[in-house]
């Protein structure tokens, strides 16, 4: 229940963000896309386990499930390389994503006549 | 083997020929002819083992999983096209080295020529299906290349040839699949043996009608015979050799291979007959209103096709042996008549018969060469073409498939024929009756005339002479006739039906030319609907679709991208939530602490999206992100928390570093952007929050999750379970995972150039040193001393433990990474020690994690299998330390690179933004603008209200 609501919060903040035309915004509304799927991929493994997967450490009974944590894992450090990268975009190329907009239609493609 | 040779020789002309034009020029065809007629010579040597009734076979493997193979077979029909194909290419090739100029791409010509001819030989030799199809396509691509040639006129009419052709292989493509399905081999002698099993198959009608419709659309059958006409704009020797004599035969070809499978059942002979009639009819009204030379041969080319086609459907032996006979005579006077018609253009500089008259006085030769190939065409004795036209009659009134059949396509056939006669004369007494208007000109050169004269001296040859064609013609028909004898042919065979048929055609034939005037105007006013502009309109309109589909796409803006795939996302989520059934009971999840977390997230989150302060921004998704983490160590996992810590602080440290050069206000936005990003916002977070609710806590633990508690510290010798997985059991996707990470370093690097401009240097030391600031302060400098090397330590220490306890090379790099990050801040961004270059770093690390792979597949097993290492496993080092180490390296360059290139690089391509004020605040002392105020630099018209959507 919490993990639903906490993926739906973060859905809707990241793809408000994203929809927005500063690229720093957009960048941001990937970061919270990321922690929402990261959140729903943890979730998955199930919420009722809650130990940590050490062997050794705690009752392996309430370990949870080892696997979902290292894809996020890896997946937070992935998400870190992109934002870093969109950053770097962002710095090349301006905040605006839209001020070289092209419009529809302007690039020569179609009709083929 | 000799087939093999023949079309090894036939690449290898192709190949040669564009070389040989560089030297030869167009003298080129004479040798590209002497090697026709080599190959020819050499297929000539199966010729005595084919007569006696046999073939000559050579097989290769050649996708042996599909059972096919390179198989080619030389019998009676194949040799009949064989000498076709190699014998009026031997002529086009003669003809061409005195009709083509030196130019240069008259190389690619010749190229393309040879390598048609390879491709038909190929087509007609072929033995397997599916070979047969590939030459099929191949000849097709030829005579697009060939048209092609022609230039800007030949745009359209090339791809309506094109679109049409390959239409028709792909129905092939089609049947031939079907074939193999049905019969289980692609071998086509056991197709065509396999017929009851073929016939007796619910696919039989669908692998007649695609049969039949690849063989129309390449026989130019009507409704798809327009795209021949069009192909008239390729140069007269590509007309004359692909357009009339060989290729549109491919057609013809195929008809008669696949005839044993279909030849007594009603429904085709019906089709074929129907569609070859009304084409022959057609093609011969529509050739006697044309005046272009090249257009009226064109359309006579259609009309005649359309004769075989019908009378291949009637089937009997005789049909197929006037069908084969007519084939070659076929050939050989329209190939005389396009050569002809192409001496004509070159001599006056006209082709329409309006415009030419009384050519037969300057030019009695040609003229008289020109009236034998017209009265072959026109079937007069004692031409070749009378023959093969009497055999045609009389095939065609065998026609069976219903009682009035053969007398309704005998008198279309005669109509079709007395309009051939008509236009035959048409072409004749266009070019050379009536008064002479050019007494300049004179006749063509004898080697320009030799290779367009000959085939009309061969044909009016071989009408009396017919016993010399008789063995391989009846020798052909024979492979494709299942049941019945085949007759032999003789030049007369008394007063039958087909005589007075002839004496008919000739009567009315003539009458028509003697009335011309008359039936030209009633022609000419027919309005005869028009394929080609059909075909266009259709065409455009097809692409018009394609881009009104794909104009949304097409824009800049990136939001409209994202918008629609996020409204697909919601839509799935309702369409999932009204589809899905039952689900398994939830086991109550929630914790009493979740819920506080749950209100700091919301909270934050809010605010994050509220704020118009891009440092206020950065810092409250820096708290959304340390939320999470909370989460996640409610979550149990501990690993995934502490990664999570360090990479917003990291996250914060580099958005930093990139707002140093951007506007600090984030601007606001329109009132329609922001009640449609708000509401597909709010809608896709309760999609997905629904999803989420639905499909997870409803099972225990994974099989897969299970295994790895239980069994990570016995197969690894590690204690954390997290770290097993992404070093030990999972160790490729981790590879790949970071070898990602190294890419956006090498991005990075390239993106953003490093500026070494010595006077900008000087200038941010101006500046720092005007707002009384030296370095990152005397604080950070002594602090930085301290701190690092304690972090260093601490990274190794990370490193090391991360097999058994919480931390590894992620995690590690992480913590190093910040140590580099404070050094660069707390000594203002002085460039990197070497040593930490991130070139260097991701280099290492891509070696050292490849490399601990590869160690596994030196001491024989898979790659990235954990081993031993000899002297380094009493310390308790193994390789999956190792290559945790190389993944370590992989993140920390990516790190060093962002510090590096972000904090002072420029942008390295593109319109070199302005550089940002030396005032500008930096990291350490930030003075954000008041909301909503005009922010400075590139975004400039950032808050313009209603920005991107008004457009």
């Amino acid at each position: 229940m919490t993990a639903a609501v906490a993926v739906g919060v973060l859905v809707a903040g990241g793809v408000y963000l994203v929809l927005q035309r500063n690229l720093v915004r957009v960048v941001l509304g990937f970061v919270l896309l990321g922690h929402a799927v990261n959140v729903l991929v943890l979730a998955a493994g199930g919420m009722d386990r809650r130990g940590l997967p050490l062997i050794g450490q705690g009752d392996p009974a309430t370990a949870a499930d080892p696997l979902p944590q290292a894809f996020v894992l890896t997946a937070i450090v992935i998400t870190f390389g992109i934002t870093v990268y969109l950053l770097a975009l962002a710095r090349a190329g301006g905040a605006d994503t839209e001020r070289d907009a092209v419009e529809p239609g302007d690039d020569g493609v179609g009709g083929g006549r | 083997m000799i087939p093999l040779v023949a079309l090894v020789a036939m690449a290898v002309l192709a190949l040669a020929a564009p070389l040989l034009h560089r030297r030869l020029g167009r003298d080129t065809g004479y040798l590209l002819a002497a090697g026709f007629a080599g190959v020819g010579g050499l297929l000539a040597t199966g010729a005595p083992a084919v007569l006696d009734g046999g073939a000559v076979t050579a097989s290769w493997t050649w996708l042996p999983s599909l059972q096919v193979s390179f198989a080619l077979r030389l019998d009676g029909l194949a040799g009949l096209f064989c000498l076709i194909v190699l014998g009026v290419g031997v002529l086009v090739m003669a003809y061409s080295a005195r009709y083509m100029g030196d130019s240069n791409r008259n190389g690619v010509v010749y190229g393309l020529l040879t390598l048609f001819a390879g491709a038909m030989l190929g087509l007609v030799l072929a033995a397997d299906v599916v070979l047969l199809y590939v030459f099929w396509e191949m000849t097709t691509v030829c005579s697009f290349a060939l048209i092609g040639t022609a230039g800007q006129v030949a745009v359209k009419p090339g791809r309506r040839a094109l679109l049409i052709t390959a239409a028709g292989g792909l129905a092939l493509l089609l049947a031939v699949i079907m074939l193999s399905v049905v019969v289980g081999t692609t071998d086509l002698a056991i197709i065509l043996a396999e017929r009851e099993q073929v016939l007796a198959s619910p696919l039989a009608w669908p692998i007649g009608a695609l049969i039949a419709t690849a063989a129309f659309s390449k026989s130019a059958q009507l409704p798809l015979h327009f795209w021949l006409p069009g192909a008239m704009v390729a140069m007269t020797p590509v007309s004359a050799y692909l357009h009339a004599a060989t290729m549109v035969k491919a057609g013809i070809y195929l008809l008669m291979r696949t005839t044993p499978l279909f030849a007594d059942q009603p429904a085709w002979s019906a089709l074929l007959i129907t569609v070859g009639l009304i084409t022959a009819v057609a093609g011969a009204f529509m050739a006697l209103r044309e005046h272009d030379l090249k257009a009226i041969l064109a359309q006579s080319t259609v009309s005649q096709l359309g004769l075989l086609i019908a009378v291949i459907g009637v089937g009997t032996p005789v049909a197929l042996a006037a069908a084969m006979l007519h084939t070659f005579a076929h050939a050989l006077f329209k190939a005389t008549l396009f050569m002809l018609v192409g001496i004509i253009d070159k001599e006056t500089g006209s082709r329409d018969i309006r415009e030419l008259s009384g050519l037969r006085r300057v030019m009695p030769i040609t003229a008289t060469v020109t009236g034998l190939a017209a009265l072959s065409m026109a079937g007069v004795p004692p031409m070749l073409g009378f023959v093969s036209k009497e055999y045609l009659f009389q095939g065609l009134l065998q026609a069976d498939f219903a009682p009035w059949a053969g007398p309704v396509a005998g008198a279309l056939g005669v109509t079709a024929s007395a309009l051939t006669f008509a236009y035959g004369m048409r072409i004749f007494y266009g070019a050379f009756g009536g008064p002479t208007r050019q007494p300049d000109l004179y006749e063509p050169s004898p080697a320009f005339l030799a290779p367009a004269a000959l085939p009309a001296l061969v044909g009016l040859a071989l009408g009396p002479g017919i016993d010399l064609l008789n063995p391989m013609v009846t020798r052909a028909a024979a492979d494709v006739v299942y049941v019945g004898a085949v007759p032999e042919f003789s030049f007369w065979h008394g007063l039958s039906p087909e005589v007075v048929m002839s004496a008919i055609t000739i009567a009315v034939g003539s009458l028509l030319f003697l009335r011309r005037d008359p039936v030209d105007r009633a022609l000419q006013r027919l309005r005869l609907p028009d394929g080609a502009a059909l075909f266009d309109r259709t065409h455009d309109a097809t692409l018009a679709l394609g881009s009104a589909v794909g104009r949304p796409d097409r824009t800049g803006i990136l939001a409209a991208h994202l918008a629609r795939p996020v409204a697909a996302l919601v839509v799935l989520g309702v369409v999932g939530l009204a589809t899905v059934g039952e689900l398994p009971p939830r086991s109550s999840t929630d914790q009493p602490l979740d819920w506080p977390v749950l209100a700091l997230l919301g909270l934050t989150v809010a605010a994050t999206v509220r704020t118009r302060s891009a440092l206020a921004a950065l810092g409250l998704v820096g708290s959304v992100g340390l939320v999470v983490a909370a989460w996640f160590l409610l979550a149990g996992a501990v690993d995934v928390a502490l990664t999570l810590l360090l990479v917003e602080v990291l996250t914060a440290v580099v958005a930093v570093l990139v707002l140093r050069r951007l506007p600090l206000g984030l601007g606001g936005a329109g009132r329609p952007r922001v009640t449609l990003a708000a509401g597909l916002g709010v809608a896709a977070g309760f999609a997905a929050a629904l999803a989420t609710f639905a499909l997870t806590g409803r099972r225990g633990l994974s099989e897969a999750g299970a295994w790895f508690l239980e069994s990570a510290e016995a197969e690894t010798g590690g204690t954390n379970v997290v770290n097993t997985i992404l070093v030990d059991f999972r160790g490729m996707d981790t590879l790949g995972e970071a070898i990602v990470l190294g890419a956006a370093a090498v991005g990075l690097l390239v993106l953003l150039r490093r500026d070494d401009d010595p006077r900008a240097e000087d200038e941010r030391a101006a500046a720092r040193l005007r707002r009384g600031q030296t370095d990152g302060g005397l604080v950070l400098q002594v602090s930085s001393r301290v701190l690092i090397p304690g972090m260093a330590l601490l990274s190794a220490y990370l490193l090391w433990r991360g097999h058994d306890e919480p931390g590894g090379g992620f995690i590690a790099a992480l913590v190093g990474g910040i140590a580099v990050g404070l050094y660069q801040v707390a000594h203002g961004f002085p460039g990197l020690p070497r040593l930490l270059r991130p070139e260097l770093l991701v280099g290492a690390g891509l070696v050292v994690a490849l490399g601990t792979g590869l160690g596994a597949a030196a001491v024989g097993d898979p790659f990235l299998t954990p081993f031993d290492i000899p002297v380094l496993g009493a310390a308790g080092i193994g390789s999956a330390l190792v290559f945790d180490l190389g993944v370590y390296l992989l993140v920390l360059g990516l790190l060093a690179a962002a510090f590096d290139r972000l904090s002072t690089g420029t942008p390295g391509a593109g319109p070199a933004r302005p550089v940002s004020a030396p005032e500008e605040p930096t990291a350490g002392e930030p003075t954000p603008e008041p909301a909503g105020s005009r922010p400075r630099g590139a975004g400039s018209v950032v808050g313009t209200p209603g920005g991107g959507d008004a457009r």
